[in-house]
């Protein structure tokens, strides 16, 4: 039953709702004159009113979890503890509203993570092209978060299925908005053809599964909850092909969402023919969607699949499958990466190679103690957090060059540090931290992965993991040289917009502080073991 | 209840339904033909859902729910789909997949 008590749980949700509406209303009602001047103001307000509205709603998933400060049970009764204690009356840790949305510890890091995300996208993207309908533009990217929150949160298939629907399609639309570009066009309609895709592999194999899990309940209860696939799966020991055929479409249509090597044909396209703020958001906030999706769907519906890591051992479950995924995202991507020239299409390689990083997070679950496979959910957690900031710092910068350049080929960043000192010191904390260079949270999340990865006995993907490492070094320091050693094409000074440079400065603050200060966030992250049913 | 049909019988074609589906998108050159392809993958989904709904579970309302559901969405995503394929032929004059490959590497 739902209950009135449940609204402030989903406050998050419904906030993101309202202010999608919102943003989408606000240019309704104004009229506006058709100038090139007069539409960038509509953009600009747009984008304000966005920025400003997910900055707030930030801030309010972050009171309500009760990380950073929770109200004591004997603080005095007043207007402001009213309220602050009916909000964190919706914090971590209750049992799933009506069995379908959970909002434990999980749900509320990965949406504070895709929230910060859709933030940081929504400046990057304070002064980009002026279109006929600026208003979409954001609005999109708002449901799109929304979207991420449900899928993040779902304990339920149909849940899941409308969430990673609703994280998509204004996706898609965003990744072929601009157009009057034909790049854009084709990168709109190959996302679109792979996703659709991929949602339908990833149906299919959910249907199996409520499917296995109707015959064996025998009709005496709903088949469709996550847990209840547990319990069963468990109870028939293994649960024949019909189980393992359904888990494995599961992950391959989980795979294309997240570009794990098989099913990653379509990322480097998109990534470099969408316009750039949305290869920042598709990047990382729908990639860490996609993560935690796999996560929750694997380890609360097919705990008794894990299987194990350890060559020589009895390899076998999602674990190996996701171990043998890892290392062909780990060699392919970071060997693609090697001859690319276009600098975003190189982020897309080195984006499916970091993804390989975080699978190793996912096959910590194969460790027998409950302790490591704690660490594995942390590392992955941790690993999710850092990969946002750094590839949204990326890309941002990207889009800063490439709106003053006019183009994002390598030799357009040839000696940008003579042109922007900030902006090319900024984009190279955020490629030394992809790189994983100690001090930044790169290197300790690399670190921490590898370390868990070590433990559960999947060394041979570790040590495979540390050479690609190096080989990646090559194609990081490549854009490097190009920024500080190579002569710029021309002396002039390159102006990047103050939204971007704020974005770009907020995720750089962020590596920096969780590089040397891992604890701040390890914390809370590490709360998340009681993952909904387990 | 009849059981003239038995339930594998159903599968199977939703199987098959699935695996031409899939030849389907992968193998046609016409945008509009992989946009078919993607629905005949949900469409077989959808029955799945009634088949295992309908025979083993009869009593709950799930399977139903969650076929509507598909339904609803398949529409939203043809529409989106179809809305692409538009851009795409303006901007490029054709709708055949292998002329549109600005982007490789």
């Amino acid at each position: 039953m739902f209950q009135i008590t449940d609204v402030p749980r989903i406050l998050p949700e419904i906030l993101l709702l309202v202010l999608a509406l919102l943003v989408l209303g606000s240019d309704i009602f104004e009229r506006w004159a058709n100038t090139d001047a007069a539409r960038l103001e509509r953009v600009r307000a747009s984008a304000q009113l966005t920025a400003i509205g997910l900055g707030m709603i930030f801030l309010i998933a972050l009171v309500q979890s009760g990380y950073v400060y929770k109200l004591p049970e004997t603080a005095p009764t007043n207007f402001f503890t009213n309220i602050l204690h009916n909000l964190q009356s919706g914090g971590p840790g209750q049992r799933p509203i009506i069995g379908v949305f959970a909002t434990d510890d999980l749900t509320m890091i990965s949406r504070l993570t895709f929230i910060g995300a859709a933030f940081l996208t929504s400046l990057l993207c304070l002064d980009y092209h002026p279109t006929s309908n600026p208003a979409e533009f954001y609005a999109l990217i708002i449901f799109s978060t929304m979207g991420m929150c449900l899928m993040a949160g779902a304990t339920e298939l149909v849940l899941i299925f409308l969430g990673v629907e609703m994280t998509s399609i204004p996706l898609y639309i965003l990744a072929g908005y601009f157009h009057g570009e034909a790049r854009a066009s084709e990168a709109g309609m190959k996302y679109f053809l792979f996703g659709a895709m991929s949602s339908g592999i990833l149906l299919y194999g959910m249907s199996l599964a409520y499917g296995f899990a109707a015959s064996a309940m025998g009709g005496n209860g709903v088949a469709n909850d996550l847990t209840q696939l547990s319990k069963i799966a468990e109870l028939s020991r293994q649960g024949g092909p019909l189980l393992t055929l359904s888990m494995v479409l599961i992950i391959a249509g989980a795979g294309y969402k997240v570009a794990v090597v098989p099913f990653h044909g379509w990322s480097p396209d998109v990534y470099q023919g969408a316009p750039t703020p949305v290869t920042a958001f598709i990047s990382t906030a729908s990639k860490a969607a996609g993560f935690i999706l796999l996560f929750r769907l694997l380890t609360v519906a097919y705990p008794s699949l894990a299987g194990s890591a350890i060559l020589n051992a009895n390899l076998g479950g999602w674990t190996s499958l996701l171990a043998f995924l890892a290392l062909l995202t780990l060699i392919v991507g970071n060997l693609a990466a090697l001859p690319q020239t276009n600098a975003k299409r190189l982020l897309a390689y080195s984006s499916i190679a970091q993804a390989g990083f975080i699978l190793l997070g996912l096959v910590a679950w194969a460790a027998p103690q409950a302790f490591d496979r704690s660490q594995g959910t942390a590392a992955l957690l941790y690993y999710l957090v850092v990969y946002t900031l750094t590839n949204i710092g990326g890309f941002g910068a990207l889009a800063a060059i490439s709106m003053a350049v006019g183009g994002d080929d390598i030799s357009d960043l040839n000696g940008l540090a003579r042109r922007n000192l900030p902006l090319a010191v900024l984009f190279a904390f955020c490629i030394l931290s992809l790189a994983g260079v100690p001090p930044l949270a790169g290197f300790f999340a690399k670190f921490y992965i590898f370390m868990v990865a070590w433990q559960t006995g999947a060394w041979w993907i570790v040590i495979i993991a540390l050479f690609t490492t190096i080989v990646s070094l090559y194609y990081y320091l490549g854009m490097l040289k190009a920024m500080f050693i190579t002569a710029p094409a021309s002396e002039e000074p390159l102006v990047a917009p103050v939204g971007i440079m704020s974005a770009l400065s907020i995720s750089v603050l962020g590596l920096v502080i969780l590089g040397i200060f891992p604890n701040l966030i390890l914390g809370i992250i590490s709360r998340v073991q009681a993952v909904a049913g387990i | 209840m009849t059981r003239a049909i038995p339930l594998e019988a159903v599968l199977v074609v939703a199987a098959a339904l699935f695996c031409i589906g899939l030849f389907g998108a992968l193998s046609r050159r016409n945008l509009v033909g992989v946009l078919m392809g993607v629905e005949l993958m949900l469409n077989s989904v959808n029955i799945n859902l009634v088949a295992f709904w309908r025979y083993l579970e009869p009593r709950f309302i799930t399977g139903p729910t969650f076929a509507i559901f598909i339904i609803t969405v398949a529409a939203a995503e043809a529409a989106v789909g179809l809305a692409m394929i538009i851009a795409i032929y303006r901007s490029w004059l054709t709708v055949n997949i292998d002329s549109v490959d600005s982007l490789k590497g």
